[in-house]
């Protein structure tokens, strides 16, 4: 059998690029925005007459950008498998053991054949994981109740900051159901970091005894499943990652845990999230019920209560805005750190998001 | 003797087998991804669980995906997937090889 060499490529290389965008091209890949190649840590290739004939790339944990010309010398599969091999021994040498691949649904198969395992498909593509640590092991860490219970609430929030209406939200699913999971988004991308987010959460419902606390990790509303949650994306992206997002919610973690409902607020700010309600209204009814909870209005004249309006208010300092939308432990917490969330807006954190 | 990190060993190419171990706590539990599962499934993982046996590991997670590789391949990737989950890349065990 013939054995290919495959070697590292320099995308920053014009023609190199143009070369390898082309042949991408060809194989139906198309988009390659900033925001995708950016993040790319490595780049591997192999050529065939001084033309590329596979090629694929790592971007974090995420593996990315693999393709094979459909007539090789040696094989469509044999390529596909040694760049595979490539990339995650490329990972393995840095002690990373852990990739996700998003791919078009025909390839679903070539993935599987190699380890990988589905987390969540629709028509527009897949996602897909292979290594350690996995969902099963992320799923083994959340506790559950020692017997079978019957009403299972779920609640997912940023929580940057927690306020009255992420505590109303809890309330009324701690109120309706026997145990309550709060997943807090694991995603670095907030004014307050995850761990500060985490624990206010849990200040915040210390005295609902029904509710555990769990961070979302990689599996829920992370750049990975659901980015536009975090940047700017059109509504078409929104579609296929909000489908992304809420099956493998429904079906790999909703499942597992027995999760018969989940509470959201209403949205009448955000966009994106918006359309993030509707699909899991669409995606999740009936298995799972989705009780949208009209959004609670602040005390006086501020409207309803919004984690953006409170971190806008910290922006400008202006107290009396906060302490109508947070419970006193975000309070607390905000008067004591004031100064370095403030920092941290000027370094050029956006407030503007979610 | 524990598994002290996550290691990997061998290729997914033809004939060949690539295995991760990593720590465990219930046993020597098996994921294994093979065409030839059906055949030869328990073959594989009795080979894999003997020489993790002549380390004395007892638990561990192990990933296997088989691409038609021999015993002696599969023995050998083992070998190599355990020195590295050992930390003991420099001082290969001579009485297990």
């Amino acid at each position: 059998m013939m054995s290919n060499e495959i070697t590292t490529i320099d995308l920053k290389d014009k023609s190199v690029r143009r070369d390898w965008q082309n042949f991408l091209m060809a194989c139906g890949i198309k988009n390659f925005d900033d925001s995708e190649l950016n993040p790319l840590d490595i780049t591997i290739a192999v050529y065939e007459n001084e033309e590329i004939i596979g090629t694929g790339s790592i971007a974090g944990d995420v593996i990315k950008y693999v393709a094979v010309q459909e007539t090789t010398m040696s094989g469509h599969s044999t390529l596909f498998n040694q760049l595979m091999t490539k990339l995650e021994n490329f990972m393995a040498v840095e002690g990373r053991f852990h990739q996700f691949v998003f791919t078009k649904p025909i390839y679903q198969k070539s993935f599987e054949y190699i380890g990988f395992k589905t987390l969540a498909e629709c028509k527009q593509g897949i996602l897909l994981e292979k290594g350690l640590p996995d969902i099963k092991e992320y799923l083994s860490t959340i506790p559950r109740p020692k017997t079978p219970i019957d009403k299972v609430a779920s609640v997912v929030i940023n929580a940057n900051p927690f306020t009255n209406g992420h505590r109303f939200l809890i309330e009324e699913a701690s109120r309706d159901n026997e145990l309550v999971y709060v997943f807090v988004l694991n995603q670095e991308a907030s004014l307050f970091h995850t761990d500060e987010r985490i624990a206010l959460v849990k200040a915040g419902v210390q005295d609902l005894s029904n509710v555990i606390v769990v961070n979302g990790g990689a599996y829920i509303i992370s750049y990975l499943t659901f980015p536009a949650y975090f940047l700017k994306h059109n509504d078409s992206a929104i579609d296929y990652q909000t489908s992304i997002d809420v099956r493998l919610f429904k079906y790999k973690i909703a499942s597992v845990l027995g999760i018969t409902s989940r509470y959201v607020g209403s949205e009448p700010l955000s966009h994106t999230t918006n359309l993030y309600n509707q699909k899991l209204i669409s995606e999740l009814n009936p298995q799972i019920e989705v009780h949208v909870i009209q959004r609670k209005l602040a005390a006086g004249d501020l409207g309803v209560i919004s984690a953006r309006t409170v971190r806008e208010a910290i922006d400008k300092g202006d107290e009396t805005v906060w302490q109508k939308m947070v419970p006193e432990t975000t309070q607390h917490f905000i008067s004591n750190n004031l100064l370095e969330l403030q920092q941290r807006i000027r370094k050029g954190q956006k407030i503007n998001g979610n | 003797m524990e598994i002290k990190k996550t290691a990997i060993a061998g290729t997914l190419e033809s004939s060949d087998v690539q295995i991760m171990l990593s720590k465990g706590t219930v046993g020597v539990e098996f994921d294994l991804v093979s065409d030839v599962a059906k055949q030869f499934a328990d073959d594989i993982k009795l080979t894999i669980k003997e020489t993790l046996g002549l380390y004395g590991i007892e638990n561990a997670v192990v990933k296997v995906v088989d691409k038609g590789a021999l015993d002696m391949v599969i023995k050998a990737r083992t070998l190599t997937a355990i020195q590295r989950a050992l930390d003991a890349v420099d001082q290969p065990n001579w009485e297990v090889l």
